[in-house]
């Protein structure tokens, strides 16, 4: 019984031509990040992460300084888009190719985005589940926890968080995450996006509750697990999954907006946003180098609203999950 | 006291025919774009619109020991005030509310000035000799930074242990109807001249608050006085109405009628503002990728001049793995100043350099061995000799983090340094600090932070204040964030020549310098840094400003009040 | 209905109060933040750090600074900030506040009249090609980084095309207040309006969009058009007027967010000197007292738009009081 709800989802899914596209659009994004090393290696022969400064290149068969000091003495210019497989997009202050970095900085901002996503599900399925389930004032403790983190405007909790992490890093017990590692913006923004989910799953599981299988089941001396794992776990998810793509695109700005603030990912790790950050500097005369992340993150995130509409068209096609008004806050930054 | 400072190379290395250059010479009226006006007193008037993305941190002289300095020196005077000029006369003291600069008496220990009469506040009160011990006194009883100056005045070390009942009435002596104020002092101290001239020294009415004064100013006695201060967006300046000149070399009567400086704005916005002629000077230096621009299309309004500040890294001799020389000395000879210079601004923006002494600072004698032929001058990196040392220290593979700030230049070195490092073989990376707490964070050697871009400069240009401090055991207390010297560099010998060279201070200069050119060239061989470079200035000014003129000294800076938007 | 409103405030309360804990928490107890250091400017003598914890009651336990910390923010009001030492945080705010107002209403208007527009317009034209390419540039917009689309835009408005007649009029960067110059004030504030609005019109064009085509197959609009009503009075008496329901609910969240602050990057962005950047900029200089005076008024605002959010609800709509 379980099953067929799910293939017919997955036939919706694959009939809606936005979402097919975007998914396609996401893969080669997806696989254009995984093949950092090799396009680095292989079209850009350059070390994205080396300064390059004194370095040269060759454009036209000509040799030029990667980044060119002026006649005056005053200031260098990086090299602009050669459109060759060096210095496709031309290079960074550092002199660094900035079309590698932008495939090295999908795969941080990917990764931070996905392991953030799958962090606020798992404390957020947890906590919802267990604030519905329990109920009395395990429910009031946890509600009340989750509406003070909803009351500390997102972004600036995210930023103060990151802001005070960065000096130290986490040690709780056996946990430890190095202030330089991408696993600290992972888990900030993994953990202020947790009542934008565990609201709508605590809400879904108080009302799973009343509903006659389940007051029959708990009757019946169901036991919590079974009740889980049997029941709930399979009618929550539709809810996660439908929220899932949206965490991600949310995810994936947040993280560009701190990396831009330069207090997300840190150098020499790149991102797409602290390579718009790198280009800031840059941006009347190589503007490229702010402009082509920033149109990374726009298809990257366009990709995954399309997704996202796609997965509740298929999922939830009346609207019964995500047209609580409660459940549609934006946490994203401003 | 006289710093001779040569105007720099950068002269020359600016394309020729920028009329800007240096601001040497007095006369402002020579290029195209000024106007015909040529009399000073023609080009009264106007507003002039400053851009500045941070300030530095107070409004308050007695608290105030950072960049505020070169506005506040506008609406506030001392004792004696260092000469407003451009050119190498610009650090010469002068006397500015005293009438002359007395001569030490009774071994050096007692100087008396002579108060001019009839100089007022902008409240309309007249500033008198009792209120100099009084403003001494708010350095202490405020918690100023600028104790530790002072301590040779008589009663100075009391003050400085409990400093709320400071009393200073034996050291600067006041006597109102006769218009004088004596300073006695415990021991000699021969850059106490110096010290007078310095904000701190500022005088302030009997009876201000002993705490920071926040935006509400204090009175002025310079042409301007501070209208309002809203620290996220804007500080204005009007005229002082009760200021008249009474030495236009000490403290020049100011061209334009107002002074708004705007806060908070980036750096390439307001460059191009200043292109655009929509404000007239901005105090940061535009960011690289703009000075081609900047110094082709507009290069009769940029400005550039020499400024002793010592750019470096500084590496902590008392942790791994730079606590062996040879690792230090490895890093000297693989950097490639040539890349940091192009990183920094240019060749114009800076001049290479190996050892600590900024070039003409008393002491300074050329010299360099961290290069491909060791003798007066950097010319290239030397890898393999680096590599070599990396063996010999034994510490390949270690790992370093340089702490490094959200400030672009100074992140863009450090990630240089993190190619440098990882080219000799050593696990590098960077932890990116805000700019406040990361200057706190390095000094305390708790933190044992390994590397850090830094730079240094004197606030008067003595050896005392350059060598003893930063390089020398002085400047290092453990364990506290009160620590300038980064590099917990001690060298017992090195030290004992450094004493000696202080001791002489006060009696043979010359003998005194020529140690401090020991000092400088040991240490440079110990390489408790990497020096990197000496920075000069860069003043972007709008197309209508005239009288550009760069004062040398520690408060200088463009002088403002002496130039004209009319 | 009261009691329902008076328990809602009086969490409200109680969540701001732990807020300030929190916050307090979050930055006072964290290793390496040493304030005296960071106040006593360069170079400082131990006794000159020494001096400036016990003016500022910063070698007092943490719970004692915490005191005394709400205690100048709430009761006496005259906290200063720690990075501009003396300077009243009050005051700023106060600064600051109307700079945000400007920025956030005005970009509202914008995106509620145009998200209207459009998403009235697309669920209308349902079914034709407008809708999808509607929803798609309403998708893009809610996409994009408000920093980049900030960057852009200063590039072309402020250097690249600045010569052409399309952006002459647009001045530099910074601020006029409304009552000084009020064409200055909105030259400044047009473009900031647009780069702001661009991110909520996709979001509410999409939102009003699906309540609309939910409202429209319900039973009473079904029946107002069986009864001969024109298809524009349907739309605008019935269905836009349910549908709103929903959109102002929402509406208010996100504007609360934004006068809080939250248009933190765009201020940045513009050189806007709003609640914002201020906020920005004291993270940035780890400014403590700014910090937590910063964060509650932004928590008051958020915390206050829920509660009025929630309410109106509950007026609207009885089933969600039991919730």
């Amino acid at each position: 019984m379980s099953g067929s709800p799910w293939r017919l989802a997955l036939a919706r899914l694959r009939r809606n031509r936005g979402a097919m596209a975007s998914a396609v659009m996401l893969c080669v994004i997806v696989a254009a990040s995984v093949a950092a090393p090799l396009y680095a290696d292989h079209v850009a022969h350059t070390d994205p992460f080396a300064s390059n400064v004194n370095g040269t290149t060759t454009v036209d068969g000509r040799e030029v300084d990667v980044v060119a000091p002026n006649a005056s003495g005053l200031g260098s210019t990086p090299i602009g888009p050669t459109l060759e497989g060096r210095y496709f997009l031309g290079a960074d202050a550092q002199g660094r190719d900035v079309a590698a970095r932008m495939l090295y900085g999908g795969r941080s901002s990917l990764q931070i985005a996905l392991i953030a996503a799958v962090l606020t599900a798992l404390i957020a399925t947890v906590l919802g589940i267990v604030a519905g389930l329990a109920g009395g004032w395990i429910d009031a403790i946890i509600s009340r926890f989750l509406d003070l983190i909803w009351a500390f405007p997102v972004y600036l909790l995210a930023i103060s968080l990151a802001t005070v992490l960065l000096v130290q890093g986490i040690e709780l017990g056996p946990i430890t995450v190095d202030a330089s590692s991408l696993w600290l913006p992972a888990v900030i923004i993994g953990l202020i996006y947790v009542p934008y989910l565990a609201r709508p799953v605590r809400g879904e599981t108080l009302s799973l509750r009343r509903q006659e299988f389940v007051e029959a089941a708990i009757a019946q001396g169901a036991s919590n697990p079974r009740l889980v794992f049997g029941e709930l776990l399979p009618n929550v998810a539709p809810v996660i999954i439908v929220f899932l793509p949206l965490i991600v695109a949310t995810n994936i700005l947040t993280e560009s907006a701190l990396s831009y603030l330069s207090i997300g990912v840190q150098a020499p790790n790149a991102s797409w946003g602290t390579i718009v950050q790198d280009g800031q500097g840059l941006l009347y005369t190589r503007p490229w180098v702010s402009i082509a992340p920033g149109i990374l993150i726009v298809l990257t995130v366009l990709a995954l609203n399309v997704i996202g509409d796609g997965v509740q068209d298929a999922l939830d096609p009346r609207g019964r999950i995500r047209g609580r008004r409660r459940t549609l806050r934006r946490g994203a930054v401003a | 006291m006289k710093q001779r400072l040569l105007v720099a190379g950068s002269c020359l290395v600016l394309a020729a025919g920028a009329a800007g250059c240096g601001g040497s010479d007095g006369d402002g009226g020579d290029s195209a774009g000024t106007p015909a006006k040529t009399a000073e007193g023609d080009h009264r008037g106007g507003t002039l619109t400053m851009l500045w993305n941070a300030p530095g941190q107070s409004i308050d002289t007695a608290i105030a020991y950072d960049q505020n300095w070169q506005v506040l020196r506008m609406t506030g005077d001392g004792l004696l005030g260092w000469k407003q000029v451009s050119g190498p006369e610009g650090t010469d003291l002068v006397p500015d509310l005293a009438e002359a600069i007395p001569e030490p008496t009774d071994g050096g220990k007692t100087y008396v000035f002579t108060l001019r009469k009839g100089i007022r506040y902008s409240t309309g009160d007249e500033v008198k000799p009792s209120d100099f011990t009084y403003t001494l006194e708010r350095q202490y009883k405020a918690a100023g930074p600028a104790g530790g100056f002072y301590t040779s005045i008589v009663g100075a070390e009391a003050c400085a242990k409990k400093p709320k009942t400071c009393d200073l009435s034996e050291g600067v002596v006041a006597d109102d109807t006769a218009g004088t104020v004596t300073f006695k002092l415990t021991a000699p101290d021969p850059d106490l001249l110096q010290k007078l001239a310095m904000p701190f020294a500022f005088v302030v009415p009997k009876g201000t608050p002993n705490e920071d004064i926040g935006t509400d100013p204090l009175p002025a006695t310079g042409p301007y006085m501070i209208e309002s201060y809203a620290p996220d967006s804007e500080m204005v300046f009007v005229r002082n109405p009760e200021f008249e000149e009474w030495s236009a070399e000490a403290q020049p009567a100011g061209n334009p009628d107002k002074i708004v400086m705007k806060i908070g704005l980036g750096l390439e916005d307001a460059t191009t503002q200043i292109q655009n002629g929509q404000a007239d000077w901005m105090y940061d230096t535009p960011p690289a990728d703009r000075l081609g621009e900047i110094s082709t299309k507009f290069e009769k309004q940029v400005h550039v001049n020499p400024g002793p500040q010592v750019f470096h890294m500084a590496l902590n001799t008392r942790v791994p793995p730079f606590d062996k020389v040879e690792a230090r000395q490895a890093v000297n000879y693989a950097t490639d100043r040539d890349a940091v210079i192009k990183i920094f601004g240019g060749p114009a923006l800076a001049r290479a350099t190996c050892q600590i002494l900024p070039p003409d600072f008393p002491g300074y004698a050329p010299y360099c061995p961290y290069t491909k032929d060791p003798g007066e001058k950097w010319t290239a990196p030397d890898m393999e000799k680096a590599r070599e040392l990396v063996e010999a220290s034994g510490t390949k593979g270690e790992k370093v983090t340089i702490i490094s700030t959200n400030d672009e230049t100074t992140k863009a070195i450090d990630l240089y340094f993190v190619s440098v490092l990882r080219d000799l073989g050593y696990d590098a990376g960077i932890k990116s600090l805000n700019g406040g707490v990361q200057y706190a964070y390095v000094q305390d050697s708790s933190n044992k932070a390994q590397m850090s871009y830094s730079y240094w400069f004197p606030d008067y240009p003595s050896g005392s204040n350059f060598l003893n401090v930063v390089v020398g055991c002085k400047g290092f207390t453990p364990n506290s964030s009160s620590s300038p010297n980064l590099a917990e560099f001690c060298d017992p010998a090195i030290q004992k020549q450094t004493e000696e060279a202080l001791a002489l201070e006060s009696t043979d200069r010359e003998a005194a310098n020529a140690l401090w050119t020991e000092v400088d060239k040991a240490t440079t061989d110990a390489a408790p840094w990497v020096s990197l470079y000496v920075a000069n200035r860069l003043d972007f000014v709008s197309e209508r400003v005239g009288g550009y003129e760069f004062n040398p000294a520690v408060t200088g800076g463009f002088m403002i009040q002496k130039a004209w938007v009319e | 209905m009261i009691a329902f409103t008076a328990r809602r405030l009086a969490s409200a309360v109680l969540v701001m109060l732990a807020l300030s804990v929190l916050v307090f928490l979050i930055f006072f107890a964290t290793p390496g933040i040493d304030p005296a250091r960071q106040m006593a400017g360069k170079n400082p003598t131990p006794e000159t750090i020494a001096a400036i914890e016990a003016e500022f009651g910063l070698d007092r336990p943490l719970p004692v600074q915490y005191l005394k910390m709400m205690d100048r923010l709430v009761v006496s009001r005259d906290l200063e900030s720690y990075s501009n030492r003396g300077a009243e945080i009050l005051p700023q705010i106060a600064r600051a506040a109307p700079v945000t107002l400007s920025l956030v209403l005005g970009a509202a208007i914008l995106w509620v009249v145009l998200s209207v527009a459009i998403g009235v317009a697309a669920a209308v034209l349902r079914g034709r090609i407008w809708d999808p390419l509607l929803m798609a540039i309403a998708l893009i917009g809610m996409s994009m980084p408000v920093f980049w689309l900030g960057q852009v835009a200063n590039l072309f408005t402020q250097d690249r095309w600045h010569d052409t007649v399309l952006f002459s009029w647009v001045p530099p960067l910074g601020y006029t207040p409304l009552t000084e110059d009020p064409v200055l004030w909105f030259k400044h504030l047009v473009i900031p309006w647009i780069t702001l609005a661009i991110l909520y019109i996709g979001f509410y064009s999409r939102v009003l969009r699906a309540a609309l085509i939910e409202t429209e197959s319900q039973d009473f609009v079904r029946t107002a058009r069986a009864k001969g009503i024109s298809e524009r009075r349907v739309l605008v008496r019935h269905t836009l007027r349910t549908s709103m329901i929903g959109f102002v609910s929402l509406f208010g969240l996100d504007l609360g967010a934004l006068v809080a602050g939250g248009a933190l990057l765009t201020e940045v962005v513009f050189g806007l000197p709003g609640v914002g950047r201020l906020t920005y900029r004291a993270l940035a200089n780890l400014d403590l007292p700014v910090i937590m005076a910063t964060v509650l008024y932004g928590a008051f605002f958020v915390v206050l738009m829920n509660a009025l959010v929630d309410v109106l609800y509950a007026r609207l709509d009885p089933r969600i009081r039991e919730a």
